[in-house]
């Protein structure tokens, strides 16, 4: 391994332009420890004649031993200068060069020396470290960000054709080992992010982004970026991950029981059919109340479970909010030395969820009960529809106080064989039922009493 | 079954297609042209409205759209599981509201306000079948109890409606007695009355 640090002597920096290098490195002041470490290690490499070479050799030599192991490593961080762009293309220089330490020209010596630098690392492996080089983003001293996203917008600066990405079998890391805060991620790896569809996860992190990301959430960015690291594999683009991630959608797809397999060869046209036919049937056993068997139905019934679901994904997500809010300002209510008058200002945030109506609609049917629940802010309106002949009135009435629902207005009775009902309901302030959770709970009941009256009951 | 059925009818398509071609009759058709094709085409049109639902498609063939779909509703189906569960932890950690009770309060103050009075009135329009009408105070749960005094008492309610207005309750019903014995109205209307009371 090239060891920079055994033989330089700080004091034999030279003079020179160390003005314009120090005061580009000082644009990046945003760790502290991290730039000071960073300067250091530049002013050393690129030979500088320091002005305190007394205090800040002192320093420096603490410093290398600090960092001594990932200095070789932080050789290779060089920020891309301006004025040292040129020199790239005659980059592979042998290692000669290192001789050149003590040469006390100012912008060749330095220059020699980032080639030197470019070139020793380039003799150890070839694409690795320049792919790092590379990456070093010029805005930031994010350890974070993975190599890949920042090829995109340095690369227009470099002259050199980008080396084809490969696996690596060193983690680089420059600055990891600085254990640096993660920085906030920069708008490209986040515009990266959000180009993968919401709310569908990398494979290998389905469940913790099923419990995280919601839709128009960006999920675990870190575990994401900690992902990419865990695979010690620097090269890997997040292009790759996104083909990847199409593919694996696709296995996923193909994974379920239904579809038979992994990669579609039909063997026949009649086992293409089948397939096919097996899809359908798979769709038809997720919505919940299919009515005709045919592929026409079972696609429509598809579309209005897939309506209802949605309705019923924004009306649990206004409620959550809602209770978020009440939470908070009970909080800030009980943290207030307040009398009943003065109440806290309502946040904008909280009046923009809390204006927005809550509407929501769906039908649930059963063998003997039909069940339409609508939700309008917090009027509550339920169709009941039963064919059997039993009481029913107590014990949706029943099932109406548990669930906290004021009843304001019931018409109904006897038609024919059924018993049809129209509730008219309103919520309890503080209770957070949903339409689903109605019905649900409306069917259940009801099926209940219909398993616990004798077939054969007594007409009236 | 049904999709045997469609299976079969396709290959019956292609089976009498097939003859069409194998140059039978050249005017040998389908047997109902337009109908298979509306029939076709009204299951295009589903996938396409299908298609135009689901936020990410891979490819744009019919397998792949209801694979798709599938996903996707998989997807909202643990959404829907995932808040809800939220929701119910929310829900258990939270705090008693003390809003009820300013409710009924208002309730009686209001009903005293437009000068509604509590009434019971029981008519007879059969031997067991009786028409009642209360009016009374609007309490929670009180509509519960009072059905569930019914049925204790063993009168079964046909057709019944209740109103709410200004803190008061209406309940109209036809009230049948489930033993075949007469009932008199005016029992009736004070077990009635001790009923509302009580509840």
């Amino acid at each position: 391994m090239y060891e920079e640090t055994g033989c330089f002597d700080p004091n034999s920096m030279a003079e020179g332009g160390d003005d314009g290098i120090s005061q580009s490195v000082k644009h990046h002041k945003e760790d502290d420890a991290a730039v000071s470490a960073i300067e250091l290690e530049l002013q050393k490499h690129l030979a500088f004649n320091v002005e305190d070479t007394h205090t800040q050799s002192i320093s420096i030599n603490s410093n290398t031993h600090s960092i001594h192991d990932p200095a070789n490593q932080n050789h290779q961080i060089l920020p891309p200068y301006e004025h040292s762009h040129s020199n790239w293309d005659s980059g592979v220089v042998s290692a000669d060069h290192m001789g050149g330490f003590d040469q006390n020209e100012n912008d060749q010596s330095q220059q020699s020396f980032i080639n030197t630098d470019i070139s020793s690392s380039f003799a150890q492996s070839q694409t690795p470290p320049l792919l790092n080089l590379l990456q070093f983003p010029r805005c930031t001293t994010s350890s974070m960000l993975p190599p890949n996203s920042s090829i995109s917008f340095t690369n227009p600066d470099h002259h050199f054709p980008v080396p084809p990405p490969t696996s690596t079998d060193v983690l680089y890391d420059p600055l990891f080992h600085l254990n640096l805060p993660p920085q906030p991620q920069p708008p490209l790896f986040r515009e990266l992010f959000q180009s993968i569809p919401h709310g569908y996860s990398f494979p290998a992190s389905a469940s913790r982004a099923a419990a995280n990301s919601l839709f128009g959430e960006i999920g675990d960015e870190r575990d994401a970026t900690g992902a990419f690291y865990e695979d010690g594999d620097v090269g890997v683009h997040l292009d790759n991950r996104v083909l990847e991630f199409s593919r694996d959608l696709g296995c996923i797809g193909r994974r379920r029981e239904t579809a038979g397999k992994p990669t579609k060869h039909f063997a026949t046209e009649r086992q293409r059919r089948e397939q096919l036919n097996g899809k359908f049937k798979a769709l038809k056993d997720l919505v919940p109340n299919p009515t005709k068997n045919d592929r026409a139905s079972v696609v429509g019934d598809a579309i209005e479970y897939i309506k209802e679901l949605l309705r019923t994904v924004n009306e649990l997500k206004l409620l959550v909010e809602k209770k978020r809010c009440v939470r908070e300002r009970r909080k800030r209510h009980r943290t207030e030395d307040d009398d009943e008058g003065m109440k806290p200002l309502v946040d904008p945030a909280d009046q923009s969820y809390n204006s927005s109506l809550r509407s929501s609609w769906l039908q649930r049917k059963s063998k003997d009960t039909e069940v339409d629940v609508r939700i309008i802010d917090d009027e509550v309106t339920i169709k009941l529809v039963q064919r059997k002949k039993i009481d029913c009135l107590l014990f949706v009435s029943r099932v109406l106080d548990e669930l906290q629902l004021d009843l304001h207005h019931v018409a109904g009775g006897h038609i024919g064989d059924y018993y049809s009902f129209l509730f008219n309901t309103k919520i309890y302030e503080g209770s957070s039922v949903y339409a689903g959770s109605i019905a649900n709970k409306l069917i259940e009941v009801m099926d209940k009493q219909y398993a616990a009256v004798p077939p054969t009951s007594c007409a009236y | 079954m049904e999709f045997v059925g469609s299976a079969s009818t396709q290959s019956c398509i292609t089976q009498k297609r097939g003859r069409r071609v194998y140059g039978d009759d050249r005017d040998f058709k389908s047997k109902n042209l337009t109908a298979e094709r509306r029939r076709r085409e009204k299951l295009s049109n589903r996938l396409l409205t299908l298609r135009s639902l689901v936020p990410i498609i891979t490819n744009m063939n019919k397998a792949t759209i209801v694979e798709d779909a599938i996903t996707y509703i998989e997807k909202l189906q643990m959404t829907v599981k995932v808040l809800s569960d939220q929701l119910l932890e929310m829900e258990s950690s939270s705090e008693e509201s003390e809003r009820p009770r300013n409710d009924e309060i208002n309730a009686a103050e209001e009903m005293k306000k437009h000068g509604i009075e509590e009434k019971v009135e029981v008519t007879n329009v059969d031997g067991c079948k009786l028409w009642i009408r209360i009016i009374s105070e609007k309490k929670r749960s009180r509509i519960t109890k009072f059905l569930e005094a019914m049925a204790s008492h063993g009168f079964e309610l046909s057709d019944t409606n209740v109103t709410t207005f200004k803190g008061a309750t209406l309940i109209s019903s036809c009230l049948n007695g489930v033993y075949s014995y007469k009932i008199e109205a005016e029992q009736v209307k004070e077990l009635l009355q001790e009923i509302i009371k009580s509840i």
